[in-house]
């Protein structure tokens, strides 16, 4: 909560420093009587330092302040975009644990042979391209040369006149191609992550005594995928808010009003209490996914639990001093 | 990149496939509404207009609108008392069209003009128009804490009054030409039983400004934040419900991804099309150009102040010798086809030439460089050590030009500039700044020079504010009585020929005293879908007779076949 604040913060004096305000941010030819005028209506001719005290007051209220380019609670434009990019983030990144975690684990195992060397040049080009290029190049195969998706947006400008079902099928519709960019680089990253994890878990002392055993092969790969689980979640931990948060270029290219969008517009507009609102909530999905990763962490690994469990029975067995 | 037909696309094999297994998934997770239908377009009437906007307004809220997008839908909503004609005559009131007035009539003595209310015009939520409604407007526009974009062209109105229900007044400070568009123009009809009781400084804030109730042909609908906003026809309008059934701005910030939604078919209408684009549109089976006859004109504008000390003349710009000179060793028309190719000409003087009376009763600096030379010369400039920057006592002749990063066409523009500077020995280096660090810059005459430009005003009352010497938006504090005399002369003169000469006049002083180098206006058309069957596109915004808008019945598609819900239906 603290850092979360200080981040806020941060970002509300380091929009304070950028050249311009929220009165600039209106454009050219607009006279400077209505520059000032408007200045004055939303208190951005105070100082810093009393803007700062403003907004800090509100928040302790539960008002994350006023978003001056969208005319309406910072708040409700953090929450209309907050849920869009959930939906928009957590499909990506499903299929992209999916498919890398499957492809990084197929690569330890055959690390070093010709089909991992080339599969790994793969994902090596698809991890060093840009979301956006991946973005333009989806979006001119898929909805202008082979016109099969939709070119942008959540839904259908018509979508409120459509049926139910055909509602439903709009909306999946609209999903596929930003939902692929984001898997596609998701699993470039986690499949790299997965393949060394994997190659490092191989060798551990643990596989050699299954294998010396004779456990079946699938049955020691399965436990050794598990194993080299814990750098790749925490790697997820990074990935899923840096998606909620970063996407900016992927929702610009497919109209997507996610949390990367809105961010990015409120910082081009100075919308100062945008920024800080969305610092604030970016703050708390960060703190969401670690406490999800630490969770995950104990499923896959059952050491974790253990350690954790002995930990606490010392500690209520220590003897008084 | 192919352009497709702009009917709703063909979906191939997989994307039945993918349609029907999504269908087959997840039929009973939806929750969402839909397909109240009701009214199924016939005849000339129905159609849906999808425009795509690269943002999406602030505000719907009229007097804090900036910018055409908000204007477009703005535009839709609400109505004025009587609209500009197509001629957009400022002088008088010859051409314009009623609106909520259907009558109107001067005093003897023409400082104050009486404007009768159609008595069957109606709000969107059943309330009558009345007189107190614009009495309200004026306080509303006029009112320090609402912030009004147009406050500062009321200036000459001096009170709105109610002579009875129907009948409303407007008293002048001064007889003046534009007296009629003053009074119309600027303001469109608020409601004043659903915005008194609301404090002037919050009015920006209430829940209007998002969900707006006009008299407009066409009634707000709904506004999806970041995705679209729409508007439908008004069935019970009293001048008439809008052809189309709809109409939809779907916010696209990316323009490639916006050109893509027209070639797909997903959009109908985009305001502004890159050149690299036009040859495709031009190809396309189903999109058209319209010409869009706007009105902006673009400068490299020069500050005549010290950026170091306001109360100086700038070492540079100061000197009119050196503007002019600067004016000559730029081959302008060169410029405007290498950047625009035909899709822009060259700008005149401080209006643009569709404003101007007569183009042809004053001369332009011609491109002379051995004149340009000379001018510098004489001024002083010389390049004493040789090195291909003339300089004078101790200073180069060189300085920078701030270039708005979000615009290529600006940065292909000072690119080409510095060329032809650097041939008559001047050294112009392109800055390119954010936006908010420029528009920072400008009102604090902390630049040398930039590359800017305006969107006018129909008539040219928007010359007092940006060119003349007291003119609060005059970013080069350029000074000329002779111009200020000859502008404020011909802006007063009720004489139609007097008024035409001495704007000849005034824009020749302008031209000769170079405040700026006049660059280019832009003539980039507006691409549309061919089923739509439009009027001439007027240059004060291409969306002022939206309500007229039709599609060729013959030549509907899906979306046009929605049909009309019932007022609230929609929502």
């Amino acid at each position: 909560m603290v850092a979360t604040c200080a981040a806020a913060t941060f970002a509300f004096f380091c929009l304070q420093l950028a050249p311009g305000d929220p009165a600039t941010a209106l454009g050219e030819g607009v006279p400077p009587s209505v520059l000032e005028s408007r200045r004055a209506v939303y208190g951005y001719d105070a100082p810093v330092v009393v803007q700062y005290a403003r907004w800090v007051s509100a928040v302790v209220r539960g008002d994350l302040g006023w978003s001056i380019s969208q005319q309406r609670p910072a708040a409700a434009v953090v929450l209309d975009a907050l849920p869009n990019s959930l939906m928009l983030v957590l499909p990506g990144v499903l299929l992209a644990v999916l498919v890398g975690s499957a492809l990084g684990a197929w690569q330890g195992i055959h690390a070093r042979s010709m089909g991992d060397r080339i599969s790994n040049t793969f994902v090596f080009v698809l991890y060093a391209l840009p979301e956006f290029w991946i973005a333009l190049c989806l979006l001119l195969l898929f909805s202008v040369i082979w016109p099969v998706f939709p070119s942008g947006g959540l839904v259908r400008d018509t979508y409120i006149y459509m049926n139910r079902a055909d509602q439903l099928v709009d909306r999946l519709w609209h999903l596929a191609l930003p939902c692929l960019v984001i898997a596609v680089f998701d699993a470039a990253a986690l499949a790299r992550y997965q393949r060394e994890s994997m190659r490092d878990t191989l060798e551990q002392p643990f596989v050699r005594t299954a294998r010396a055993a004779g456990l079946p092969w699938t049955r020691v790969y399965t436990q050794a995928w598990r194993a080299s689980l814990l750098p790749v979640l925490t790697v997820l931990g990074i990935l899923v808010p840096l998606n909620i948060m970063g996407v900016v270029f992927v929702e610009q290219v497919f109209s997507w009003p996610g949390m990367g969008l809105t961010l990015f517009n409120a910082i081009t507009a100075r919308d100062y209490d945008v920024v800080a609102a969305c610092v604030i909530v970016g703050g708390v999905v960060i703190a969401i996914a670690g406490i999800v990763v630490d969770v995950l962490r104990e499923v896959a690994d059952p050491r974790l639990r253990m350690r954790d469990a002995s930990t606490a029975v010392r500690s209520s067995t220590r003897p008084a001093a | 990149m192919r352009p497709v037909p702009a009917s709703r696309p063909r979906l191939s094999p997989t994307g039945r496939l993918a349609r029907v297994v999504g269908a087959l998934t997840l039929a009973t997770a939806t929750a969402c509404g839909g397909g109240d239908q009701t009214v199924v377009a016939t005849g000339e009437n129905g159609g849906t207009l999808i425009v795509a906007v690269p943002a999406e307004p602030s505000t719907l809220f009229p007097p804090q609108i900036i910018g055409t997008q908000g204007g477009a839908v703005v535009s839709a909503i609400f109505d004025k008392l009587a609209d500009i004609g197509p001629a957009l005559e400022t002088n008088g009131d010859a051409g314009f069209q009623r609106r909520l007035a259907t009558s109107w009539s001067w005093a003897a003595d023409s400082l104050s003009i009486a404007f009768v209310l159609d008595s069957a015009a109606r709000w969107h939520d059943g309330a009558p128009v009345r007189a107190a409604d614009v009495a309200y407007t004026f306080r509303v526009y006029t009112d320090d804490s609402v912030g009004a974009s147009n406050r500062s062209l009321l200036g000459n109105i001096d009170s709105v009054t109610v002579r009875d229900d129907r009948t409303v007044e407007y008293w002048f400070k001064r007889r003046m030409p534009q007296q009629f568009y003053d009074a119309t123009y600027n303001m469109y009809i608020l409601p004043s039983h659903l915005l008194d009781s609301i404090p002037m400084a919050q009015l920006g804030r209430s829940a209007f400004a998002r969900n707006p109730v006009g008299t407009g042909r066409f009634r707000f609908a709904r506004w999806e934040p970041g995705q679209r906003i729409e508007v439908v026809a008004d069935t019970t309008n009293a001048r008439g419900r809008a052809k189309l059934d709809r109409v939809v701005w779907s916010i696209t910030p990316d323009l490639g991804a916006a050109t893509i939604k027209l070639f797909a078919g997903e959009a109908d209408f985009l305001e502004t099309i890159g050149l690299e684009n036009v040859a495709q549109v031009a190809q396309s089976p189903s999109l058209r150009m319209v010409l869009n006859p706007a009105l902006n004109y673009n400068f490299v504008a020069f500050n005549q102040r010290d950026p170091a000390d306001n109360s100086k003349p700038h070492p540079v710009f100061g000197d009119s010798l050196v503007r002019r000179a600067l004016t000559m060793a730029v081959d302008r028309r060169a410029l405007v086809k290498n950047v625009l190719d035909s899709l822009g000409r060259v700008s005149f003087g401080p209006a643009p030439r569709a404003l101007m009376p007569d183009t042809a009763a004053f001369t332009q600096l011609p491109y002379d460089v051995a004149r340009a030379k000379a001018l510098l010369d004489s001024a002083g400039w010389r390049d004493s050590n040789n090195d291909g920057v003339r300089d004078k006592n101790g200073r180069e002749l060189a300085f920078e030009i701030f270039v708005p990063i979000s615009s290529m066409t600006r940065q292909r523009f000072a690119v080409l500039l510095q060329e032809q500077y650097r041939a008559v020995g001047v050294k112009a280096s392109p800055v390119l700044l954010e936006i908010n660090a420029l528009q920072e810059r400008i009102p604090e005459k902390r630049f040398d020079s930039y590359l800017g430009g305006i969107a006018a005003s129909p008539g040219l009352v928007g010359v007092r504010q940006s060119w003349m010497t007291d003119g609060e938006s005059n970013e080069v504090k350029y000074n000329s009585r002779a111009f200020d005399a000859f502008a404020d002369s011909a802006l007063s003169s009720f004489d139609a020929a007097q008024s035409r000469r001495l704007w000849a006049r005034a824009f020749q002083q302008a031209v000769n005293d170079a405040p700026v180098l006049w660059l280019f206006e832009p003539q980039t058309p507006v691409v549309l879908h061919k089923r739509f069957i439009v009027p001439s596109l007027r240059a004060d915004g291409w969306y002022s007779d939206l309500a007229d808008w039709r599609v060729d019945p013959t030549q509907r598609i899906d979306r046009d076949r929605i049909g009309l819900v019932p007022a609230g239906g929609a929502r």
